[in-house]
């Protein structure tokens, strides 16, 4: 259950790893759909977090197309923008795969639906 | 209107925080009296009208029912006086079908003397039907007592205490959340662990996050979810992460099976609103951004069940800085057994950190509920972790007895969410200490050591400062 929301939340956070740490890569994946909650207030109080490209090129490589190239304004977007949104951003799940770090190449392996998003004991800091 | 509350007999501290947060989740101003006092069963207060009363009694655990409150006295005579001085609320029900519900706090009244107190009551001359079944007016006579039992080793409600007041008032709805305790109830759930928090308890923290649809909630020590259902219930979204992934699967899951968090979810109907579960430790988290969450909520590792601990290695010298190759030639740590090392994490110094997180993490006006465990003897209010920018909302105890837990409710007033927190392994002051020059230890620093030893430490040395003088 890595929906594309949280794809879209988490970095890569090893010690050094502070540029070119997000978006992860999605490697392998294993992709289910299944329904979400519609929240039209939810939605819209998220877009401003959302880092929009990132999250059309996940939907891409997941072969979904349905969202445009420009972030949706929050205030005017339609009913059918929002749903096309709540479908990408929610009832895409990520099942098993990984996730890997464009910089330092760090995998994060997803099983049962669940990242392990831990560091290694080399990528902590040691303060 | 005066509304009057008959609260559930537990966790009294909670009684008004509740209150007070449920009033806020729907929409609407509550002041609560400045001579209410929350240890005692029943409260008066002032509603715009009687529709606020049932939405308090539709969300608050705590409530078992609200009447419209006609009068009160600390004896029968007194009672009487002010029922019929205030005859202008009661007498337009004079013609409607009616019932009588007698009842006590820590009392049994049999039903001779309930009958009694209802024909005490003629004065009013109603004529309407008595009707016991299906009856328009109910009206209550509630009558408190001291706990006699308590003074004197016998059960509640046995033995006489003193009367202390009685409530006349017309029912107007029983409180209904108090069921979902039968609902979330632990041992009926799907996937539990020995760390799931009681339903109730999970339910007082749902509803001191303000959960309600659209919102965005976090549970950053997850464990087996328990905060994530109840959130989920009232319409958050929910997510959680723990430092220990079996927690959320639960022990030996099999590839491709559904974990124990999400199987829980699923049997309440709140998968929907589960938007995921990750394995980290939130001192090294990969979110991308702050300002994401409208509560984290949570119950820290404290020790007692499963101690605090953190990424690392407990003597920093032997932390490996580089990648090590294993004989097979693959990266030890891209072995899919691979556990990183982990250290002890003290308490003392996951509550100051946790409430740095938060104060990045949450959205302005967000909220962080936790417990924070404290010795009871040594607790004192600076214990409570204070940052710029975060306000401590309420702060409720539950008493075991020689230790208590005290559930702390924060509000983020900050407005920005300024710099990423690190959480370096020392060095960080712990603050709140009254005058801020001087560093204050909190008394839950080393409450796992304090726990197993019985809190009988200081016990012992004031024993022996005193026999050695
Ligand atoms: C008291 S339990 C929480 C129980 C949970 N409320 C439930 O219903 O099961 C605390 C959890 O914190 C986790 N934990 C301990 N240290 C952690 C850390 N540094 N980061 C994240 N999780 C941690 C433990 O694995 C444990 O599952």
């Amino acid at each position: 259950m890595v929906r594309l929301l949280t794809h879209n939340l988490l970095a890569c956070h090893a010690r050094n790893c502070t540029s070119n740490n997000f978006p992860l890569e999605l490697r392998d994946v294993s992709v289910a759909l299944r329904e979400a909650d519609y929240s039209e207030d939810f939605l819209r109080g998220f877009i401003p977090r959302l880092e929009w490209p990132a999250l059309v090129q996940a939907a891409k490589q997941l072969g979904e197309d349905s969202l445009p190239e420009e972030p949706l304004d929050p205030a005017t977007a339609t009913e059918e923008q929002l749903k096309a949104l709540h479908h990408v951003l929610l009832e895409v799940h990520i099942e098993e795969g990984s996730m890997v770090c464009p910089g330092c190449q760090h995998v994060y392996p997803i099983s049962n639906g669940i990242p392990n998003m831990l560091l290694a004991e080399h990528e902590l800091a040691r303060s | 209107m005066q509304i009057l509350v008959r609260f559930a007999q537990s966790h009294q501290e909670f009684r008004i925080p509740e209150l007070l947060s449920v009033a806020q989740v729907c929409g609407f101003e509550l002041e609560i009296p400045s001579d209410a006092d929350a240890t005692r069963p029943f409260m008066v207060l002032d509603l715009p009208d009687e529709h606020h009363a049932r939405l308090l009694a539709r969300r608050c655990i705590l409530i078992k029912a609200v009447s419209e409150f006609w009068a009160t006295g600390a004896t029968a005579e007194e009672l009487h006086v002010a029922v019929k001085a205030n005859e202008a609320a009661w007498r337009p029900y004079e013609h409607v079908s009616f019932k009588f519900l007698v009842g006590a706090y820590n009392q049994t009244i049999s039903s001779a003397e309930q009958r009694a107190r209802m024909e005490s009551l003629r004065y009013m001359d109603f004529d309407g039907k008595i009707d016991l079944k299906h009856p328009e007016l109910v009206m209550e006579w509630w009558e408190e007592y001291d706990d006699a039992g308590e003074l004197s080793g016998l059960p509640r409600g046995e033995g006489k205490g003193l009367l202390r007041q009685i409530y006349f008032s017309r029912a107007i709805e029983d409180g209904s959340a108090r069921t979902l305790v039968h609902k979330f109830d632990v041992k009926k759930r799907a996937y539990f662990g020995n760390t799931s928090m009681e339903a109730e308890i999970s339910l007082l923290m749902a509803n001191q996050t303000l959960a309600s649809p659209g919102k965005l909630m976090y549970d950053p020590f997850v464990g087996t979810g328990s905060m994530l259902y109840t959130a989920a219930h009232f319409g958050a979204i929910v997510f959680g992460s723990d430092i220990d992934g079996r927690q959320i699967r639960g022990r030996g899951t099999e590839k491709k099976e559904t974990p124990g968090v999400e199987s829980a979810a699923r049997q309440y109907g709140l998968a929907g609103r589960l938007l995921g579960c990750a394995t980290f430790d939130v001192t090294r988290n990969p979110w991308r951004r702050g300002g994401l969450f409208d509560a984290i909520v949570t119950d820290p590792p404290y020790g007692v069940r499963a101690g605090a601990k953190r990424l690392g290695r407990k003597d920093l010298t032997k932390q490996r800085t580089s990648p090590v190759r294993l004989s097979d030639g693959i990266l030890s740590h891209v072995k899919p057994d691979y556990i990183p090392p982990t250290r002890p994490y003290e308490l003392a110094d996951l509550a100051r950190d946790l409430v740095r997180f938060a104060r990045w993490a949450l959205r302005p006006g967000g909220r962080l509920v936790f417990f924070l465990p404290t010795v009871t003897d040594e607790y004192a209010a600076v214990d409570i972790p204070t940052l710029e920018g975060m306000e401590l909302v309420a702060n409720s105890c539950q008493d075991f007895g020689s230790w208590g837990r005290r559930l702390i409710t924060m509000r983020k007033v900050a407005q920005d969410d300024g710099e990423r927190p690190e959480f370096p392994l020392e060095g960080l002051p712990y603050g709140g200490g009254g005058n801020g020059d001087e560093e204050h230890v909190p008394a839950h620093k080393g409450f796992r050591d304090k726990y197993f030893a019985g809190f009988k430490r200081e016990e012992k040395e004031q024993l022996a400062a005193s026999s050695s003088t």
